[in-house]
């Protein structure tokens, strides 16, 4: 279980000082683990399930940043810098969540250069997805490009980019998708109308095929 | 091309380094002596951290003085001229630029070759900081707005410098916090912004 994850594979002293100071919690389907302005109490690590990263703005608009999935640590930077969280973070479905306290998390840093290291990753791997978004939201002209460029990460991150059809799994409303990119929740059901129309992709339940690859490829890089 | 100057120096240094390790039993060795003379030089054109006189006020460069001295032997320092590209976006890291004076400019660019400018880094900043920790492609462009003086450390030294010193790891960790922070800014100002005009009036 442990092997794969960036931050829960640290060497068996570290992992022995980690199991005193974490406190594990299971958290029901759309809980807040924490809002963004709070004052940071510590980290989140994720064990199982899906936590929705999102950011606010004061008229109440809301978008989507990214869908974390389990081995990523949750309010890290706000938590290092001391500064309040910069994201909302609400779980998707019922999670298994490890809460770490602030004081004893940076306490353990200073005590475990690897863990250290770690954390220096995890952190550089958030600061490549925020430029991604901030390319994908300053420099694409139209919604049609990023929902375009949204399913093919999609897709990439399932391991399906090489599949001739690769398949995504919807797992969002069509709300949270234009959340996600930035724009209406008519705009994507409209786009993805005409998407089906030019058969470009087929929706098969809640799984969506991707008939014609190079076509969303083309619409990506308008 | 600055680039080949930064790669030009560590070499050299490796050299002296593997010098110095064995001068106590070739003491009348001619190429040792050689070595040494290198090292004056080097001297000359690298001066040690240890006298900037910034150096106190700047989060990365105020290490204590053992990592200093390590921080010497890996450091590369060179003079760029003005407009020239320290790292550009989707190069595979190959480590990190402290600026020691100057500003660069940072930025990012899509596939059609619009550009959107992040922001501009002043002196004592450290650049491409995430990409050469992670090992992943750079994922903005620098470009210096000034003739600056730049240190470069490379990746491999960089890692090693941050496992013998935990101390500066921690360091590095609130910098790459800072950073995201920042990025997080920008994603708000430019995903939540009502229309493209207010967009364009927050980018400055």
């Amino acid at each position: 279980m442990k092997t794969d994850r960036l931050f829960c594979d640290l060497p068996a002293s570290a992992l022995q000082s980690f199991e005193a100071i974490k406190y594990a919690t299971a958290y029901p389907k759309g809980a807040v683990l924490f809002v963004e302005g709070q004052a940071p109490r510590g980290i989140f690590v994720l064990c199982k399930g899906r936590v929705k990263l999102s950011i606010c703005s004061t008229d109440g608009k809301t978008l989507i940043l990214k869908i974390a999935e389990s081995g990523e640590v949750l309010g890290l930077s706000a938590t290092i810098s001391g500064k309040p969280y910069e994201l909302t973070a609400e779980t998707v479905d019922p999670c298994q969540i490890n809460f770490v306290k602030r004081e004893d998390f940076l306490r353990f840093l200073r005590e475990h250069s690897e863990a250290c290291l770690r954390v220096a990753e995890q952190l550089s791997e958030k600061y490549n997805t925020a430029c991604r978004e901030i390319r994908s939201l300053g420099l694409s002209h139209s919604a049609a490009e990023k929902l375009a460029r949204l399913l093919l990460d999609w897709s990439a991150r399932n391991g399906e980019a090489n599949k001739q059809e690769p398949r995504v799994k919807l797992a969002l409303t069509h709300e949270e998708i234009a959340q996600m990119i930035g724009t209406s929740r008519e705009t994507v059901t409209r786009l993805f109308a005409e998407l089906k129309k030019r058969q470009i992709v087929q929706a098969k339940g809640s799984t969506l095929v991707i008939r014609n690859k190079a076509a969303l490829k083309s619409l990506a890089t308008v | 091309m600055p680039a080949e100057k930064c790669h030009a120096f560590p070499a050299i240094y490796a050299g002296f380094v593997t010098g110095v390790t064995v001068t106590g039993d070739s003491y009348h060795c001619g190429s040792s002596l050689t070595l040494i003379n290198q090292n004056v030089m080097e001297s000359a054109t690298q001066p040690s951290c240890y006298y900037c006189e910034f150096r106190p006020d700047r989060l990365f460069c105020d290490m204590p003085v053992d990592a200093l001295q390590l921080l010497d032997t890996v450091k590369s320092l060179a003079i760029h001229p003005k407009g020239s590209v320290l790292f550009a976006e989707g190069r595979p890291a190959r480590g990190i630029f402290v600026l020691c004076d100057g500003r660069a400019k940072l930025s990012i660019c899509s596939e059609t070759g619009k550009r959107l400018m992040l922001r501009i880094a002043g002196p004592g900043e450290v650049l491409g900081l995430g990409a050469a920790m992670s090992g992943t492609p750079y994922e903005i462009s620098a470009e210096l707005l000034d003739t600056s003086q730049v240190m470069f450390i490379r990746r491999k030294d960089l890692l090693k410098f941050l496992r013998d010193h935990s101390d500066l790891c921690i360091r590095v960790v609130q910098m790459l916090s800072q950073d995201l922070h920042a990025a997080y800014e920008r994603v708000r100002s430019i995903g939540l912004a009502r229309t493209r005009r207010p967009r364009a009036a927050q980018a400055d």
